[in-house]
This record gives C-alpha cells, structure tokens and sequence, in this order.
C-alpha cells in the first residue's frame, strides 16, 4: 500500500504522548508543516508605550522581501519521518482507524503493515515504506483520520532516506515527486539508534560528541542539548555548558541583528572568508522558498484606518479583570479576518497542483508569525470562525508563551489555512511576503502609525493606519478576489460594530 | 503474485456453497483472504438463518432497532470488511472475490478500482436482463439497490464481496435502523422503496451461472469443494468476523434508550 512520505525538520521541542493533530494535506500538495525562517515578528501598538507582541529578532530581508516559513517537502536532518494517510482512491477524504498492529517503541520492517484503516465499504491495511522504529503513533482506533494527515512517526535510517523511491502511484494522481536527498551531511549521529533532535545532533557534532556516549534524561531516554553540553564540559571539550547553549543556538540559527553573520573585523576578527554551512531551520528554509518562489504571486497592497480598533483595545483592556487575560490587536483581526474570510472562501483554500483543484478549507486556522529563541515559527489558532474574540486572544496567549519557551507542538503548527504576519520595527514601507505552500494566500500587517489624513474639505487630522499587503498565489486568486475580500475584511477593522451584525 | 492458468490468465479456485451459515463463510473467507496465497471466488446460495452483519466498525445501537432483536433473537456479527449493516436469510445470495493484488490486469489495489472493475463484471452478468449500474457503492436496478458491496485490502491482497437480495422479507427490515451515512442517490427513501428483488430479474441459478461466466473472462476457474480447502486450513489462524454476545446487546440497548432520552431534556 503506497504510503505518502512527508518529512519534516525536528525542531527543538519536546516530544510528549501522544497527540492527535489535523493536517489539512492532500498527498502531493507540499508539507504545510512549519520550519522556522529567519524573521522578527514585532507589532506596536501606535500610541502605546510598551510593546505588546515584540520579539526583537529581526528578519532577514533581501531586497525587502521577506519570507513566510513554511517548509515545503523538507529534507530529513535527524532521520525522522512523518508517515501520512495516503490518498486511497477518487473522493476519499478521512478513514476511520481501526486498529494499530505496532506500537510505540517497535521496530518495523519495510512493507510491514502498521495499521488498519476503514474509508467507506472498504478495510485497508497500510504498510510501511520504511524501516525504522517507531517513534510515535498519533492517532487511537475509532479516531476519523483525514487523508494526507500523519498517522505516526518512524525513526528511520539514513540509507532509506536517500534512495526513497514510491512504487505505487495511488490511482488518482501521477504520484509524489522524488524527493531529493541532502543526506552528505548525515553523519553517525543523524543515524545512530538513539532518541534526540536534529538541533541537538548538530550540537553533539560541534563538539566531537558521540551521541552513543550520552546518557539521555529526557523522556524516554531522549537526549537533550544538556546531557550533549554536560558530557562536552566533562569531557573537557567546552569550558561552559550554559554559555555554550546560547551560542550554540545563535550558531545555528542565524537570527538577531546582533548575531548577523555580515563580515566585520569585531565579529570574525579577521577579513577572511567564513564559510556557514546552512543547518536545522534555515536548511529548510532554502527548499521550502525555493518551492514558495515557483508559485507565480501577486502582491496587493491597501491601508486600514484603525482609529476604531484602536478604541476598542481600549475599551477591552479598561473593562478586563481577568489579570491573565491582556488585549491586544491581534485577536480582533483575527477574528475580523475570518469574518471576511466566510465570504472570500477561496483566500482560505489549499491548491493541488497536479489535480488541478482547490480544496476550499471548512475551517478558519489562522497562522501567526511569532519569533522563538529558535526563530521564527508560525502556529495557528484552529476553528476561529468558531471563537469569541476573547477566546482567540487567550489562545494566541498560549501560543505565544509555548512559542517562546520553544514548546509548541506539532498539533500547534500544522493545518493553518492562512497565515498572518507582523512586519513591525524593521523598517521600510512594506515587504512581499512569500506564501506558505499550500496556502494561498498570506497577509503582511504592519505597525500602527499615525499619520496626518485630510477631510474632504481639506482639514487634516490624525488617523492611525495600518499598512497591509496581501500576498496570493496567482494562480488560484485574482486581483479583484483578493480586492473585494480585503476590503471587505477592512470594513470589519474599521466599523467593528458590523461584527455584531453576523453575530450569532 | 499472479498463476497464470490459460496463457495470460491467472488462476483463480471456486468454491459453491449452499445454505452455509454466514459466520462460517465470513470465517473462511477472512481465512482465504489473510493466509492463502491464490485467487478465490465463493459463491454462497443463501444462507441458513436471518442474521445481521454489521460492517466492521459497526454500532449496534446507531444502527440496529435492539429490542426486536433481542425479543425475536436474530443473531447479530461485526465482519471484518467495511461497509454497512444487512439482514441476511436465504434469500441472499454472496458472491466473493479475493484476489492477490496484481491478478487483475491495469486495476490498483484501492477501493474505487475494484468497485469499478466488479462493476463491469457484473455488468456482463445483466447484460440485457435489467438497467444494472454499479450506482457509488451499490449495485442498482434503475435506481434501487439489489446489491451491496464491502472491501477489505490488506498488504498483497484484496476481497470484494457482495450480497445480493435475491429475496427479502419485509418484516425483516424492521430490525434495521436507516443509517446515519446513506449513498446520495438514496434520496431520502425509506428501505423498501430504496432496494428491489433480484428474482424479479432472474432466477437463482441463471445468475449463478451467469456470474461464473462473467469470472471466466477474467480467471482460469477450478472447481474447489468446502472440505479441500478446510483440511489444509492453517488452524492457527483466528478471524475477527465474530457474533455479539447478548450481553453486548443488552448493554447497547441501554444506551440507546439513554442517548433517546437526552435529547428531549
């Protein structure tokens, strides 16, 4: 049974048990599975002395574009592979799971059958592609499974990964491409049996570690970037353990205005050439920008005068007595945003390229750009059609405070349907935001700034206006679409009493 | 793995049954399906008794009226396809294939596939005899429903096995709830405006034979009996096909009756 592979660059987070998660994925369209990019999401409120959502690690931006960070069909660095419900025939969207025939912990061979699953009148067994361990099953019997969503993940091995070839096309399509290995860079550690992150095995590298050396005591033996550090510090290879954690992470991640690897006799202390080996988020980040920048997009640019929201974050905030609870602006354009987005179905659709179809998304999960010590990550609020807007910002909370303790699950990245972006602080008038495949489209907000506007009879008075633009995939979306839907969403901002119109 | 038989033609044993009981044929086609390695077609010309088969996930208190059931002590099994529930008795006649995964030329081993493929051989078998389509899942004359289908694909192998209503009794349509999930072409017709007779169409026999007919355009056909293929059994083998207890019946009645309750608080 052909098994759809989708891969996935772990990140540094923890693995927990089980968690069932919805993937929104059709067998070919690209893994809507974040990577962090490079970038800051920073948004200010005008008017407002401290800083709401500000996470100062800016983008890297060339030539003023910057980068949505999704990653697309990502290469596997740690050997970690998501295994998904493949697409088993014409207009079968979800299987029920029936029974799982391995566990947590098992070794499977390739081809073993590893679970069975029920669509419509028929029982399928689904074998696996790959030879490896299972690392987590995700889902329980009885639970309805939608087609492209990952049933659980196996620890395979290197040689797999580099000769993965699919046999059997499903019927309905031409079959996912070959995906290109980058395996030189796998080296004993990316392969041996033990449990730990691609972040960490880099580290383990940094350091001449041998990872079959550490004692692990994370769960389930896992090894953390501190067992690597201790072991590093015994063995006399690092004098710190705890400086080298915050190093370590800047090697890796080339993020922060302060870290940029720009060539400066301070920084390298010489004027030579520095080779930096693109590694974990920003290796992702070249493949799924290069699949983002195929896709022909166009850019629609409109400002939104939010003297109305800016009143209403007001009144929110002075009649608030829950103290966890702090309003933002965030919330109520989100919820706006799926207002608009209930009459403009298509901006929240996902495109199938070689079956030429628009799977228009039921659901609103809407994506927020948030930086992380490790980057940039883009988690998303699920069903906000179906939330207050009180909900919404205790959600986005959670979010961000798992986002910064580096904590997110994969339940939290995955399955967004549009993605929301904060420019902020870096500067110029606006950027060209890349799509994160296989949305179609994402919407760059930036700062809150009041300017001067004139009256119709000339007098001038201050508005605060917020810069938008909306990045679309040209091939789904028009210009006139995309007008009509942002003006539409533009009246929820700037009349949000229209919200209480489609109440319910 | 494919045996050719006839040049190009793989190999495929048959096995005609009469009046055997649908547990015992739900057991031996699980058995066929997981431990043999050649092509089967079974054909079963009624069962012995009225029994329930529900679907492998079915749900005896969404799907079944219970306490008739119990009162009038039909036996109810979960069989190891998919698909929906049946009530069937001798009037019923099954009709099995399973099949290595390439022993039919050009078709995949997925669901839509196969129900495509079944459906033309069936449309062989009523060449001229009725308006036969293979309607989504369904087996139809005109638009009522004379057949019903369930899969199930394992790793090299798959089985389509269907039940054809030959002849039903109206009373025993009773004991079935209409189904939460109905084919759209179902409209909202009650059960006996949805389905039809098969006798009306053909007899017993002509539709057996028929059907052979129709398999040979696919398979060289030998002539298996019950007891050939029971003594070679793999008695290790344990099938998932199995009756419900009373006591499981009991209980979903219960909760049947409960969930009616709920929804009027």
């Amino acid at each position: 049974m052909m098994i759809g592979r989708r891969i996935f660059i772990l990140q540094k987070r923890s693995f927990t048990s089980v968690r069932r998660f919805l993937c929104p994925y059709t067998s070919q369209a690209p893994n809507p599975n974040p990577s962090p990019a490079q970038g800051s999401a920073s948004f200010r409120s005008a008017g407002s002395r401290s800083s709401i959502l500000h996470f100062n690690v800016p983008y890297i931006a060339v030539n003023r574009s910057f980068f949505s960070s999704h990653a697309v069909a990502d290469l596997p660095v740690g050997g970690i592979v998501d295994v998904p419900l493949a697409q088993t025939g014409e207009g079968i969207a979800e299987c029920e799971l029936l029974k799982w025939f391995v566990q947590e912990g098992d070794q499977i061979e390739e081809f073993q059958p590893i679970c069975e699953v029920q669509s419509d009148k028929a029982t399928i067994e689904i074998t696996s592609r790959y030879k490896g361990k299972v690392a987590q099953i995700l889902y329980v019997p009885g639970d309805i499974v939608k087609v492209g969503e990952t049933l659980l993940k196996i620890v395979v091995e290197e040689a797999q990964v580099s000769t993965y070839v699919l046999e059997n096309p499903t019927p309905t399509q031409e079959g996912l491409k070959n995906i290109k290995p980058c395996d030189s860079e796998l080296t004993k550690n990316d392969i041996c049996g033990v449990l730990s992150t691609p972040a960490v095995r880099n580290l383990a590298k940094q350091h001449g570690v041998d990872l079959n050396d550490v004692k692990g005591t994370g769960k389930d033996g896992r090894i953390l970037k501190e067992d690597v550090l201790q072991y590093a510090f015994q063995k006399g290879s690092i004098k710190d353990p705890s400086a080298s954690l915050t190093s370590a992470s800047r090697r890796q991640f080339l993020g922060g205005e302060e870290d940029h690897p720009h060539p400066s006799g301070e920084v390298l202390g010489s004027y030579e050439d520095k080779t930096v080996p693109l590694r974990g988020f920003q290796r992702t980040m070249v493949k799924s920008m290069s699949m983002a920048a195929k896709v022909p997009h166009f850019h629609y640019v409109d400002e939104i005068n939010c003297d109305a929201l800016v009143e209403l974050k007001s009144s929110f905030q002075n009649t608030n007595s829950d103290p966890d609870v702090k309003h933002t602006f965030l919330p109520t354009l989100i919820k706006s945003l799926s207002m608009a987005l209930s009459k403009y179905p298509l901006m929240n659709s996902c495109f199938n390229e070689e079956l030429l179809e628009v799977i228009l998304k039921g659901s609103h999960n809407i994506g927020i750009a948030m930086a992380t010590p490790s980057g940039l990550v883009v988690p998303n609020i699920k069903n906000v059609q179906s939330l207050s807007i009180l909900e919404i910002t205790k959600e986005l909370s959670r979010l961000q405070l798992l986002a910064l303790d580096n904590k997110l699950n994969p339940a939290d990245i995955c399955g967004g349907t549009l993605t929301l972006s904060n420019i902020g602080a870096i500067g110029g008038k606006f950027g060209s935001p890349l799509l994160n495949l296989p949305e179609v489209s994402i919407i760059a907000i930036g700062r809150i700034q009041k300017v001067p506007q004139f009256t119709d009879d000339g007098n001038i008075y201050p508005a605060s206006i917020m810069t938008v633009n909306i990045g679309a995939d040209h091939r789904v979306l028009d210009g006139a679409t995309v007008a009509r839907f942002c003006g539409e969403w533009k009246q929820f901002i700037e009349k949000p009493e229209l919200l209480m119109l489609h109440m319910k | 793995m494919a045996n050719p038989g006839k040049i190009g033609v793989p190999m495929m044993n048959l096995v005609r049954l009469k009046g055997v009981p649908i547990l015992q044929q739900l057991h031996l086609e699980e058995r066929l399906l997981r431990t043999s390695s050649h092509n089967w077609c079974i054909i079963n010309d009624g069962t012995n008794q009225p029994t329930i088969v529900m679907g492998v996930s079915g749900k005896p208190a969404e799907l079944l009226e219970i306490e008739s059931v119990l009162c009038d002590q039909i036996p109810v099994m979960r069989r190891f396809t998919g698909g929906g529930t049946v009530l069937v008795d001798p009037g019923t006649i099954f009709v099995t294939f399973i099949c290595n995964k390439d022993a039919v030329a050009g078709i995949q081993p997925y669901p839509q596939p196969i129900m495509s493929w079944s459906g033309a051989l069936y449309n062989k078998v009523f060449q001229g005899i009725g308006d036969f389509h293979l309607r989504e899942n369904d087996y139809v004359f005109g638009d009522r429903k004379f057949g019903g289908n369930a899969q199930s694909i394992t790793k090299n192998r798959w089985i389509h096995h269907t039940s054809f209503l030959w002849d039903y009794e109206v009373r025993n349509m009773d004991y079935l709830k209409l189904p939460a999930r109905v084919p759209e072409y179902r409209l909202a017709r009650g059960h006996l405006e949805f389905i039809c007779r098969m006798k009306d169409y053909l007899s017993r026999s002509e539709f057996i034979n028929r059907t052979i007919e129709a398999a040979k355009t696919h398979f060289s056909l030998r002539s298996t009996d019950l007891e050939a293929i029971e003594t070679t059994a793999n008695t290790k083998f344990c099938p998932s096909t199995r009756l419900l207890t009373m006591q499981e019946l009991e209980i979903a009645a219960k909760f049947a009756s409960q969930s009616n309750v709920s929804l009027y608080q």
